[in-house]
């Protein structure tokens, strides 16, 4: 499947695959800052593992660096 | 571990320094190195996490925003140069031109001014209520209302207000409620447990260990919804309960600078270790000599909301159960009486601050209520025979016999 990462190209050789691994296959440093966001819509670091990326997904992560954010 | 003392000398315990220092570095410095010029890039657009640059965040001050954090039980926390820089960030980020935000005239009075001086000509427009009315309260609402803002004990009225009914005013008109809790501390009262949405605290004062830096906090309690404030309605759409802390990160705290210095927030983490210590002390100091001052014949109204005689205090003992902190107000003859009182003391120090560990007295009207008028004082419930006692933690005998001096002199 043809995933975009912050506007770039990726294919995956597997039909879906969590958020959670996909943040982690992809190198995501420090997921537990990260924010992100799944075709536009905000997803909650509770919803990491539960939330399948499929074929043609947009994903977008950012930091916002700083302590105290949970 | 939860209790709250273990917690501020402890934090989260998680052994990251590379050679087990029991302090970690401070790092006081304003630049930080990347491998390439990728690496560089990817950290401005927010791709990477890392420090590029102190005004905008810094390894020692995040340290600090964790520790303060863990300690409110909060969402997030962003730590800024004084307590001023906290309220200003937060209403900027809140409020836009044409909006309102609902308060009181009894609040601090450079909050009154930032209200009155600062803001009111770039077009946020303040309506001022009681905030014991809580009908008032909601009177006030409309839909260009952005936030309510009290203090948790105003400063030097100390009015004690139910905290959670206002709270819960403001939610039910999607209106989030920021508190400066700067005499509390989240030690006195822990704002997340009374609805409160933004807490701002100027930890310049309890926190700092002894009036010994400046700096201001921000707690966001993760509590309110974001996406209602229109403001914030695009940041909530991508960063969800985030929406305040990254407009605050990539938007008003970083274009204002606002940012705390790397060896203030050292200082500070060291306050937070004591800090259990020395509000209990203070609190139990302020009672005793509240409860002195009243016995005094030549001493006029005594105010101070542990003492039984205060108009809120079964109010104050629900929400302050710990102790009512260290700040107390009371009335002599007339303002040649206060200063006369003032200019005998020899322990206690005449000084513009709250929550030292050195007990200082204040002529409120006189000083940081200067530029205001009489009817504007009066409004603010300021008045020339008042003086404003912040209680430290010295020897409560000593203090009750510095004050023996200055009353022996009228």
């Amino acid at each position: 499947m043809l995933i975009e990462i912050n506007g770039e190209k990726k294919r995956f050789n597997v039909p879906s695959l969590s958020l959670a691994e996909l943040l982690n296959s992809s190198g995501v440093e420090s997921i537990e800052m990260v924010s992100v966001q799944r075709n536009g819509e905000f997803v909650s670091k509770e919803e990491f593992a539960s939330v399948a990326v499929i074929d043609g997904d947009e994903i977008d992560f950012l930091y916002f660096m700083g302590g105290g954010s949970r | 571990m939860t209790v709250f003392a273990s917690q501020a000398i402890h934090g989260e315990n998680t052994r990251t320094d590379a050679h087990g220092a029991l302090r970690g570095p401070v790092y006081d410095g304003v630049a930080f190195e990347f491998s390439d010029a990728d690496a560089i890039r990817l950290a401005f657009e927010g791709r990477k996490p890392a420090h590029a640059y102190t005004r905008i965040s810094n390894p020692t001050v995040t340290e600090f925003e964790n520790r303060v954090r863990l300690l409110a039980d909060a969402f997030a926390v962003v730590a800024v140069s004084s307590g001023m820089a906290a309220i200003s960030n937060v209403l900027m980020t809140l409020a836009e031109s044409g909006a309102n935000l609902i308060t009181t005239r009894w609040v601090f009075g450079n909050t009154y001014s930032l209200f009155e001086h600062t803001f009111k000509p770039w077009g946020l427009e303040t309506r001022y209520v009681n905030m014991a009315d809580l009908a008032a309260i909601e009177a006030a609402i409309d839909n260009k209302t952005r936030a309510i803002f009290l203090e948790v004990i105003s400063n030097p009225q100390l009015q004690v207000t139910d905290i959670a009914a206002i709270a819960r005013v403001a939610h039910a008109h999607g209106v989030p409620l920021v508190l400066d809790g700067t005499v509390t501390t989240p030690y006195l009262f822990r704002s997340k447990d009374y609805g409160v949405d933004v807490e701002v605290i100027s930890s310049t004062k309890y926190i700092s260990g002894g009036a010994t830096t400046m700096g201001g906090l921000i707690v966001d309690n993760g509590i309110f919804e974001w996406k209602q404030n229109p403001r914030l309605a695009t940041s909530a759409h991508r960063f969800g309960p985030g929406a305040l802390v990254a407009t605050l990160r990539r938007e008003v705290f970083r274009n204002t600078g606002a940012c705390l210095a790397p060896h203030n927030a050292y200082l500070q983490m060291l306050g937070l270790e004591t800090l259990a210590l020395r509000i209990e002390r203070s609190s139990s100091n302020a009672l005793a000599v509240a409860a002195w001052l009243e016995s005094q014949a030549k001493v006029g109204r005594v105010n101070y909301p542990g003492l039984a005689s205060f108009p809120a205090y079964e109010l104050a003992q629900i929400q302050f159960p710990r102790g009512a902190g260290g700040i107390l107000t009371f009335e002599l003859a007339d303002r040649n009486a206060a200063f006369d009182f003032q200019n005998q003391l020899r322990l206690i120090r005449r000084a513009t601050n709250i929550n030292d560990n050195k007990s200082l007295i204040l002529h409120p009207a006189s000083t940081i209520f200067c530029e205001f008028g009489p009817d504007e004082k009066q409004a603010m419930g300021v008045s020339d025979a008042m003086l404003r006692l912040s209680v430290g933690i010295e020897d409560v005998n000593d203090l009750i016999e510095d004050l023996e001096r200055g009353l022996a002199a009228l």
